[in-house]
This record gives structure tokens, sequence and C-alpha cells, in this order.
């Protein structure tokens, strides 16, 4: 079989679809293993939530990346809070603290310089 | 009633607490240390109702776990043992006429074993869990369903 090289790796739809008929047979095989005499359209083919009800809106449910160091947000609120408010999507306002460090920088280039 | 192969081999349980002041949890906890060590016996606790074969109910009901027990109680594949430990789940205990509380256990959903104590003992738990297996291979024998 030969395959498209592209400098970074060979690409061969063949050998790619072989493998994921492969892993697609290891899953059904794997599957099979699971019990069938649950109880179809009961609680037991809902999605355990700690006991709590599965909301209607799914995406209620979404974990976001931020929630992984919500203690460091918690930890630092003070200083979150005085810089989300300097976040007022206004681009002259960004503008105006770029300008603003910039001259910091500057000032304090020239004042150690 | 057929019991699944996995059911004889091991034993998984799902705990929760309805409202337990902690002493019967600590039991349960006790149950697994070395000094009990009940995971030789293939008993061992598991993080979700969908894969156990027994739930293990500690406190009374509260009114905000209502709900959540009879989920739990669902969620849970059959044949299940649900399993009470301590004397507020198996009879409101000191909370019995408490302003937040259902009742005991068996108000809400169906009892195989209750364990007595405050706090019940691991040996006890341990008898207990042994006991609800021992009923449902009984009643897997006699064929009921």
């Amino acid at each position: 079989m030969n395959g498209i090289s592209s400098g970074f790796g060979a690409w061969n739809p063949i050998a790619w679809t072989l493998l994921f008929l492969g892993i697609l047979v290891v899953a059904l095989v794997v599957r099979s293993f699971g019990r069938k005499d649950y109880k179809r359209g009961s609680g037991q083919t809902r999605a355990f939530l700690s006991g709590n009800e599965e909301p209607a809106d799914r995406s209620a449910l979404h974990v976001r990346g931020d929630h992984l160091y919500w203690g460091m947000i918690d930890g630092l609120s003070a200083y979150y809070r005085r810089v989300k408010a300097m976040h007022t999507g206004v681009f002259n306002d960004y503008v105006a603290a770029f300008v603003g460090v910039l001259a910091l920088i500057f000032v304090l280039l020239v004042w150690v310089g | 009633m057929a019991l699944p192969r996995s059911f004889k081999r091991a034993l998984w349980v799902f705990h929760i607490a309805t409202g337990s002041c902690n002493g019967c949890d600590i039991e349960i906890v006790a149950a697994l240390t070395p000094r009990y060590d009940v995971e030789r016996f293939g008993i061992m606790l598991t993080g979700t109702p969908r894969h156990a074969d027994v739930l293990l109910i500690t406190g009374p009901v509260t009114k905000p776990m209502l709900p959540r027990l009879k989920r739990i109680y669902e969620q849970t594949p059959d044949p299940k043992a649900v399993v009470v430990v301590g004397g507020c789940g198996s009879t409101g205990g000191v909370f019995y006429d408490s302003y937040n509380v259902v009742g005991p256990i068996d108000e809400v959903i169906p009892v195989d074993v209750y364990v007595p104590g405050c706090p019940s003992r691991p040996e006890a738990i341990i008898d207990g869990v042994v006991k609800a297996v021992t009923k449902l291979e009984t009643l897997e024998k006699s064929g009921v369903n």
C-alpha cells in the first residue's frame, strides 16, 4: 500500500479505515459483555448525577475549563474583581491601557537606565 | 429471579447517606480498613449505583434527599439488595419526629435487611450485607421473581 508522503507522516485511507474497523470491532466486543436485562425507559437508562435530576437543558451540566482552577480564582477574587471591572469591552479603553503600560515601561527604562 | 454471574463473583456496594450523622458512615469505612478488610470477600464500594448490587443506606430520609433516594434506587440494576445501616434509617431514631425528616428508609423504598446499632459495628454491617445476599440467593433458588 503506497500512501501519500506529506513530510509529516503518511496518510493512507485504507490503513486508517482498517484501523477504525479494528477499533469498532473491539468496542462492539467490549459492549457485548454488558448486561442486557436492564429495564428500558426506566431510571436504569438515565445518567447518574449524584442522585440529582438530569436537567432538560444538558448544556447546563457543562463543566468549563475554569472549573478546574476555581480555587485559585476564589483565592485571588479581590484581584479578579478589579481586573474584570477594567474589561469594559470598549476598544478605546484597551488602547488607553496599552499606551499607559507602554508609558510606564518607558519611564521605568529611562529612570533605571 | 436469576442472579447475574457478576453478582455471585463479587458484591459491589453503593453507599448513600440520606441524612445520617456520619457515625454509621465512619463504621462503613472502618469495614473497608485492613482490620476488617471486606474487599478480601470481593465486597467493595462503587462510585455509581449503575454498577451496584447492594445499596447500603444510612440515616433517616430527609426531605431534600427523598427524590434523590428514589432516583438512585431506580437507577440501580435488578436484582438488588437494600441494606439499612443504623437505628436512624431503620426507625427514624432520635430524628423520628423532626420537621425535616420524611421517615425511615422503608417508608420510601423496600428494604431487605436492617442492621441495628448507633452506630452499627463493622461486623454487623458485614453480616447485614451477607444476609442480604443470602436472601437474594434463597429467592433465586425458590424461583420467586
